[in-house]
């Protein structure tokens, strides 16, 4: 003999329903806690997600970059940058890397006609688009004979040629830039990456149309005379050997400046996996943060339920009378509680991806609820039901039959 | 006739504080099969404490009760709600029923939890409301019938399992005179179709239709009465 948990729960959604005001306002705090479990979760999922995509649109996991470092303090005054010869034998040092790509960059004047810009140009290398992923849209990049010849050429981005040329053909004119003419060989590819919750522009990656590009050679010979590099970027073979390339490269770079770490280097691996730390321990403290009004909804839902049962005392004298266990009648009032707060959570859920979408089409912005976070904000609020139901339902089975039916 | 129910020296003490409150001060009784026994007595007497642990809702502090030659005190819990719900019938002053399920749904109880079958259960509850003349009322809730309809629910209730025992508290204390006899007809067809019944009551109506009637005084059998 004995109340199936089929019973129980036909009972429990019975009484849920049956007293349907006080049900729905008791779920009220487990609803807001699964909601902001979903909404928090999935927005931290949507920033990881959307700045990966940055990462991957700059290049990659797989590269590599070496920067000064400005904060290190250069007690013994050594070269903050790499002459040219420094990166060849650097480049002789890691035949592993795919590519390398060095690179000098200046803010200058450009002109044409009677129109002028303001902004950087880039002394590259031919690997820039493939470390970067980015071609020229028209024209051609720089080749490895225009490395070799120093030829006065220049690739621009089209916020460039919107700004020198507007409708006008610009392929194969020839432009001032700092004092030099040189001839536009081509036209970069228009970058972008829809930035959202911004207030600036709207593509995140509009700084990369302002650029334009020259061969290194001729920005070192013919142009600044300058031999300092600032920086420097690699790309390994795969994902894989990228940490190994790093390690060699770092070694490599302290050797030349006597131990002493005046670059950094920045691996995009490093960075995706340090991004990626970041957003577990964000999800950990939004999760908390989350669990705790989840837990003022466990409270007064347990409120509730002791309330409940003072008001049921008869019923469950009733109960009794007629043959309930003690296991029947503490699963019954479990069972309720459990119903009452997974009901709660599959409200929650629903709203917050309710408010998921909204956001989603507000901000133009993906926000992912997978079904493992839906899994879980239902698995919390079940395990809420289940941790407060534990107390009155004790409660409930404990009561003493003969004065349980004697309670007005 | 066969011996149903034996209780031997029973006593029951309640404990209020420091206190000990003695309500039954010990009890011999023998109940048979059909027999028809009305418990009377004075309020404060102990009759009501000798039909909840004749009805396995209460145990004695002292003394034996056999139902069926099994001996019930010193039972676990969950046994003797089995015996609650598969040998004994309750019948309340108040009827005790759930307010918020209909009719069906409370003659459905003792069998949900005796774990019938949804479809052996509403058949089963069905036949019995039909035997108290309420088939027209199963899908009601209990406030929208009047007392003896409540009491008549209560009854298919009490024998929906078709216990060996069905114990009355009081059975027509909350209603007019005409329901009471009603009820109290009820009770004669049942014992007459071989149900034991133990009444305990103040009404000497109710008595006269009773074959043993017991007086409790301060927790003691005064008499017990055949007729």
């Amino acid at each position: 003999m004995a109340i199936s948990l089929k019973e129980s729960l036909i009972v429990g959604f019975f009484d849920f329903w049956s007293r349907k005001i006080r049900s729905f306002v008791t779920i009220t705090g487990i609803v807001l806690g699964t909601m902001s479990i979903i909404v928090v979760l999935s927005l931290v999922n949507g920033i990881n997600k959307k700045t990966l995509e940055w990462m991957m649109e700059r290049g990659g996991l797989t590269k590599i970059t070496v920067y000064r470092d400005w904060n290190y303090n250069n007690k013994r005054k050594l070269s903050t940058y790499f002459s040219l010869k420094e990166i060849e034998l650097i480049r002789s040092l890691i035949p592993e890397a795919k590519y390398m790509n060095p690179q000098i960059r200046h803010h200058v004047k450009f002109s044409y006609e009677d129109k002028e810009y303001r902004g950087p140009i880039f002394g590259v290398y031919p690997d820039f688009s493939d470390i970067e992923e980015w071609d020229a849209g028209k024209g051609r990049f720089i080749s490895n004979f225009d490395i070799r010849q120093s030829n006065d050429i220049v690739v621009i981005g089209t916020k460039v040629k919107e700004e020198l040329f507007g409708n006008k053909k610009a392929l194969g004119q020839m432009i001032t830039v700092h004092n030099r003419r040189l001839q536009v060989i081509g036209i970069m590819e228009h970058r972008y990456l829809y930035n959202s919750g911004n207030l600036g522009s709207k593509n995140a990656l509009s700084y990369l149309n302002r650029r334009s590009f020259t061969p290194l050679s001729t920005m070192i010979h013919k142009g600044t005379g300058e031999d300092n590099i600032g920086s420097f970027a690699v790309k390994a073979q795969d994902v894989k050997s990228a940490p190994d390339l790093r390690r060699k490269l770092e070694a490599i770079i302290l050797n030349l400046r006597a131990g002493e770490p005046v670059f950094r280097i920045e691996s995009a691996q490093e960075e995706a996996e340090e991004m990626e730390e970041n957003a577990a321990k964000f999800r950990i403290i939004f999760f908390l943060v989350s669990a705790i009004s989840l837990l003022v909804g466990g409270i007064v839902i347990m409120n509730i339920m002791l309330a409940s049962i003072q008001e049921r005392t008869r019923e469950i004298g009733i109960r009794i009378a007629v043959g309930a266990r003690r296991r029947d009648i503490f699963l019954q009032f479990l069972v309720q509680t459990i119903l009452v707060t997974t009901i709660g959570g599959v409200f929650g859920i629903i709203l917050g991806l309710s408010i998921l979408d909204i956001v989603s089409k507000y901000l133009d912005f993906e926000l992912i609820a997978g079904g493992f976070m839906i899994l879980v904000a239902l698995m919390v609020s079940a395990g809420i039901g289940l941790i407060f139901g534990i107390s009155p339902a004790i409660k409930a089975s404990k009561l003493n039959p003969v004065e349980a039916l004697r309670y007005e | 006739m066969e011996e149903l129910i034996k209780i031997q020296n029973i006593k029951k003490e309640y404990k209020m504080g420091k206190i000990t409150v003695p309500a039954l001060n010990g009890i011999d009784l023998e109940i048979n099969k059909s027999d028809f026994v009305a418990i009377m007595g004075p309020s404060g007497s102990g009759k009501s404490t000798l039909m909840h642990i004749l009805g396995c809702l209460d145990t004695a502090t002292f003394g034996e009760y056999f139902l069926n030659n099994e001996k019930v005190s010193g039972m676990k819990k969950s046994k003797l709600a089995a015996i609650r719900n598969k040998q004994i019938g309750f019948v309340f002053q108040t009827f005790n029923l759930l307010p918020h399920l209909s009719v069906q749904k409370n003659v459905e109880l003792p069998l949900m939890y005796a774990g019938l079958s949804k479809r052996n259960r509403i058949k089963r509850a069905r036949e019995v409301l039909a035997e108290v003349a309420l088939s027209d009322r199963v899908k009601h809730k209990p406030s929208e019938l009047s007392g003896g309809q409540r009491q008549r629910v209560a009854i298919a209730r009490a024998i929906v399992n078709s216990p060996a025992i069905l114990l009355a508290d009081e059975p027509t204390g909350n209603l007019d005179s005409s329901s009471g006899r009603d009820i109290l007809t009820i009770f004669s067809e049942l014992h007459l179709k071989g149900h034991t019944i133990i009444i305990v009551t103040h009404d000497s109506a109710v008595a006269e239709r009773a074959n043993k009637i017991v007086h409790i005084v301060d927790g003691l059998i005064k008499n017990g009465d055949f007729s």
